[in-house]
């Protein structure tokens, strides 16, 4: 894979929901059904140990994935220390470090 | 051929497929082993450590001490199939010994209740011994565990076991044969006894009673009947037995040995891992202990099912994942396998992912301030409890500590939970990560308020020079060289052991007497080897939150019904998960220290 | 021979309910853990969305109360009810025709909370506190200055299950926003942010309070959850969030740090339940038979609820509760 840049002015703006491949999506989500429970407060990217010393954004990243985007969300999970700080905090009860684990996982060779 | 009879033919076969499947097994698996375990052996064979392993071998292998320590009556069960049969074995070879057939085929020892009828050998007792009534009674002590055994299958509770494990259809038939080579013996026996009218007091009487009902031509007729089946029996189990959990009988024994020599399993698979697995007996006594059984409802994860899907090859993710590592199972396995380093392995198999780049962010990072020969590592956790950072702070400046934080604003993770979620190599970056800082800013005592980060410290950091402390060591230390002075209080503190410092790191005491030196210390029921853990351990990847919170509100209770005034733990985890249950406060051990300084600084006390 | 109806609690719904039934000439014993009348009531400064000073509407109640003839008994506390009567502390029994329960809420303990640092830092209050500060006449900061930078924290203690609370409270976002206008109010040249994930505004008047603070106020609302407070070096408060509609992580110093605290269930719903027919929610509320028609009866038919002993509610909506279980108790009792 491509670097990442964190932008790519050749990737079209708009997440085409019509054309995204959302079928490794409802894997994860059939496998981990709380993570459907998110309602993207922001508190495990906050929390974030690895957050703090990078660009990654938790968040950001699985809701992209939600939304079918998949490019660069393995490297970018890569990027987790798995500490569990934001286990604690999320106040949906998700079991974020499984789903780190988990996206890895579904995506590993993508 | 001497001392022949064609009913032998299928013990004598699958006894020789027996020795010969073992034999292989554990020369591949000792041919594999690395080169320094194999000189570990060398060097230890001919020290103490042989002896010693002779001495276990006879406690545990035959006498099975442990499970005696779990429930007596499940104890005599395994002790009286395993050591009896033992004695059958070798009773019976003393007295084919003593007719002078010592080196007789295998099945002349084995049988030998029919060869020394059928061969007209003496029946009279030889060497002052009355074969007959001892081999009797040996067969009596194994049936009586048979008979428990069965008793056990419909009523596991008799033996202290809440829940048995579930066996696969091999475990099943090898199961059944087991429970009928001694019936079918004692038949056999008796049947032969009642034909030459000799037999103990068990053959001889069954025997005459069975001549009674059946008459003289059945009787006849039936007992080389009965031979046979004793001899399939035994074969059938001889076959099934090295692929099933009785494989443990005998590789419990090279297990004792290797151990006793220093090998160890690690965080990497090896050879020597498949001694471990193959010991395990699945007698399922890890069952009850585990919480995610007790409180979560997870029926197919625990260290049993856990050796068994790894044995056959069929491991999966959400069994090896699913396990909080609390080590209470391990506490209690009667063969002392090491299970929660082959849990580790297997998940660095399914999940180390190496990569060199991983983690090049951490270059340069160097979130720490302050300075002194003292590092005090909160860990990421604690950042989430400020009351210990705080606590802590007070502490050090009362105790007029320079110290070094390393971690206050956010700093880089101990590696641990990533070792334990299988990514051990990518774990290391961050070790070499923070031994660098270690180094770079000169401490000589490093103190950590979090267990899980001291466990990879002691462990997998490389730290010469740098005495690791757990904060509640520190604690005990200052109390007892007055560098702090507390006012003991009316106050009545239960004690919480997280999993990581007490079963995991052997801390029991420090924490207990720094709770002693400003309140009373109640112990919960379940504590110190037997505490329960938490539920929210960063080892386990799989449990849901719901589950969480059942086994933290389990604890709660537990603690709760001490009837103490407040929890107090060593851990920002633990301390987090109990508030979850707990109507009382739970406090982390720096905070009542903090509480009960003589001295408090005035500016540092918090607002209503 | 006229009915007695026992009401516990003496909050807003309470003393609704007791001085409706009074009027339907039923007799009525209000029993009050405190000392006074009020509950919750009076605690408030100024209540959202028409800044209607508390005290206006909680004179009118008592004045209500007392005129009504309902016997008051204050500082005694409910132990247990039961279909005819309750048990007072003490062990005392007292004998009715119906009980209603409006023995209300209890506010979220922030210091659970512990990485929001109330009760470790200076300068973190939850919004309980600034209403007292209003009504004391002085809100400032430990060291006696004016903030100049303020941040409001939604839902603490709502919505969150590592808590064990997984309902809305409903009022607090509209507390939030109320506040947050006052401190504007207080100090103009402040900056007040409010961190929320979702605003709620459920009711009339509500939404228009939220557009004032943001238009006319200058209150800034930003989507996301603080995950920790920490001191900086000069004593203010660095706060954590993800900006989450930039997508990035947010740290900001502050000088005053508003926990905005939900609603509990009460400690007393526990020891009701005991009772036939009173049963708890999920959530540690209380019950009602149904949402619908029956959401002021219980199980038990002498037995009838007003007020956030069942939901969190308003003040208005507690008022209006404690008249529909009035009229709900006057139609058992006719019945009978």
């Amino acid at each position: 894979m491509a670097i990442n840049w964190g932008f790519n002015i050749a990737r079209p703006r708009a997440v085409d929901m019509d054309a995204n491949d959302l079928s490794i999506t409802r894997r994860i989500m059939a496998q981990m059904p709380e993570f459907q429970a998110c309602i993207a407060c922001g508190s495990c990217t906050a929390t974030c140990t690895a957050g703090n010393l990078t660009s990654f954004n938790f968040r950001r990243v699985h809701t992209l994935v939600r939304r079918g985007e998949y490019e660069g969300a393995y490297e970018e999970m890569g990027k987790c220390m798995l500490c569990g700080k934001c286990r604690l905090s999320c106040p949906r009860g998700i079991n974020t470090r499984g789903l780190v684990m988990l996206i890895k996982r579904e995506l590993e060779d993508k | 051929m001497r001392y022949f009879d064609s009913f032998v033919v299928p013990f004598a076969v699958g006894a020789l497929i027996l020795f010969a499947v073992v034999l292989w097994k554990y020369a591949n698996w000792f041919i594999a082993m690395p080169r320094a375990d194999k000189k570990r052996v060398a060097r230890g064979i001919f020290s103490r450590r042989t002896a010693e392993a002779v001495g276990e071998v006879i406690s545990e292998s035959l006498l099975h001490r442990r499970i005696f320590r779990v429930n007596p009556l499940l104890g005599y069960m395994h002790a009286s199939l395993a050591f009896g049969w033992f004695l059958l074995i070798a009773v019976g070879w003393i007295e084919a010994a003593a007719y002078g057939l010592t080196f007789s085929p295998l099945w002349v020892h084995v049988f030998f209740r029919w060869f020394g009828a059928h061969y007209g050998l003496e029946h009279a007792a030889v060497w002052g011994i009355d074969f007959a009534f001892v081999m009797d009674l040996l067969l009596l002590f194994v049936l009586s565990g048979v008979a428990l055994a069965w008793a056990k299958r419909m009523r596991s509770k008799m033996m202290g076991m809440r829940k048995t494990t579930r066996h696969t259809p091999g475990d099943r038939i090898a199961l059944s044969a087991l429970w009928f080579i001694f019936p079918a013996r004692l038949v056999a026996e008796s049947l032969t006894a009642a034909i030459y009218d000799n037999g103990g007091f068990l053959t001889g009487s069954l025997g005459n009673g069975l001549l009674r009902l059946l008459g003289p031509e059945v009787t006849v007729s039936a007992e080389p009947v009965a031979w046979w089946l004793y001899s399939s029996v035994l074969c059938i189990f001889f076959v099934a037995m090295p692929f099933s959990r009785y494989m443990h009988i005998f590789t419990e024994i090279p297990l004792i040995f290797l151990r006793r020599y220093g090998i160890t399993s690690s965080e990497k698979e090896s050879s020597f891992d498949h001694f471990q697995v193959e010991a395990c007996s699945r007698c399922g006594i890890c069952i009850d202990p585990c919480q995610l059984q007790s409180q979560a409802g997870y029926d197919r994860v625990q260290s049993v099912y856990f050796l068994r899907d790894r044995r056959y090859g069929m491991l999966t993710e959400s069994v090896a994942e699913n396990c909080l590592m609390c080590g209470r199972c391990q506490n209690l396995c009667p063969v002392g396998i090491d299970l929660n380093t082959l849990r580790l392995n297997s998940r660095d198999t399914l999940r180390n992912t190496p990569n060199e780049r991983r983690y090049e962010y951490l270059r340069g990072i160097d979130p720490s301030h302050g300075a002194g020969k003292v590092g005090y590592f909160a860990g990421c956790m604690t950042l989430l409890t400020p009351r210990t950072l705080q606590a802590m702070e007070r502490i050090f400046s009362a105790a007029g500590e320079a110290v070094w934080w390393a971690d206050r604003e956010g700093g880089v993770c101990c590696g641990r939970p990533l070792k334990l979620a299988g990514e051990t190599d990518s774990a290391r970056r961050m070790m070499e990560h923070n031994t660098a800082l270690f180094r770079k800013h000169g401490i000589t005592t490093l103190v950590t308020s979090c267990p899980i980060c001291l466990k990879v410290f002691k462990e997998d950091y490389d730290l010469p020079g740098i005495e690791i402390l757990h904060h509640s060591e520190y604690l005990r230390r200052l109390l007892d060289e007055g560098r702090i002075g507390v006012e003991h209080g009316a106050e009545s503190f239960t004690y919480h052991d997280p999993c990581e410092l007490g079963r995991k790191g052997g801390i029991y005491e420090p924490p207990r007497e720094v709770i002693r030196s400003v309140g009373e210390l109640v112990e919960p029921a379940q504590t110190r080897e037997n505490a329960l853990c938490c539920g929210s351990s960063v080892a386990n990847l799989a449990i849901d939150d719901r589950n969480q919170e059942k086994i933290a509100v389990a604890v709660a209770g537990h603690l709760e019904a001490t009837g103490a005034d407040a929890i107090v733990t060593a851990c920002p985890l633990c301390k987090k998960a109990v508030s979850r249950g707990s109507t009382r406060p739970v406090y982390d051990l720096s905070e009542i220290v903090a509480g009960h300084l003589k001295e408090s600084a005035p500016a540092d006390t918090p607002q209503a | 021979m006229s009915k007695k109806v026992i009401i516990v609690g003496g909050g807003a719904a309470g003393m609704k309910c007791a001085s409706t039934l009074r009027t339907q000439g039923v007799e009525v014993l209000l029993v009050e853990r405190d000392r006074t009348l009020g509950g919750k009531l009076n605690g408030w400064h100024k209540l959202f969305p028409t800044l209607t000073p508390a005290g206006e509407v909680l004179d009118a109640l008592k004045r209500e109360v007392a005129a009504s003839g309902a016997e008051v008994m204050t500082g005694t506390e409910v132990e247990r009810i039961a279909a005819n009567g309750v048990t007072v502390n003490g062990g005392r029994e007292l004998k009715a025709d119906a009980v209603v329960v409006c023995s209300g809420f209890d506010l979220f303990d922030a210091r659970i909370k512990e990485e929001y640092g109330y009760g470790i830092y200076d300068n973190v209050y939850t919004t309980v506190d600034i209403e007292r500060m209003l009504n004391e006449g002085r809100v400032a900061l430990a060291d006696g200055s004016a903030p100049r930078r303020i941040a409001f924290l939604h839902c603490v203690g709502s919505r969150d299950e590592k808590v064990g609370q997984r309902h809305c409270s409903r009022v607090c976002c509209i507390t939030g926003v109320k506040q947050a206008m006052e401190m504007k109010e207080l100090f103009p040249q402040a900056e007040v942010y409010n961190f929320y994930m979702d605003i709620r505004m459920f009711g009339p008047g509500y939404e228009e309070m939220y557009r004032e603070a943001q238009q006319k106020y200058n209150v800034n609302f930003i989507r996301g959850r603080i995950s920790e407070a920490s001191p900086t070096f000069d004593g203010r408060l660095q706060i954590k969030a993800e900006d989450t509609l930039v997508g990035r992580p947010l740290k900001m110093s502050v000088d005053m740090l508003v926990l905005i605290v939900g609603m509990r269930p009460g400690c007393s719903n526990g020891r009701f339940a005991c009772t036939e027919g009173v049963n708890l929610a999920p959530n540690g509320f209380v019950s009602p038979l149904n949402p619908f028609a029956g959401n002021v009866r219980s199980g038990a038919a002498s037995i009838f609820y007003a007020g956030t002993v069942t939901a969190p509610k308003n003040i208005g909506e507690s008022m209006n509760e404690g008249v529909a279980a009035a009229m709900s108790v006057v139609e058992y009792l006719n019945a009978r």
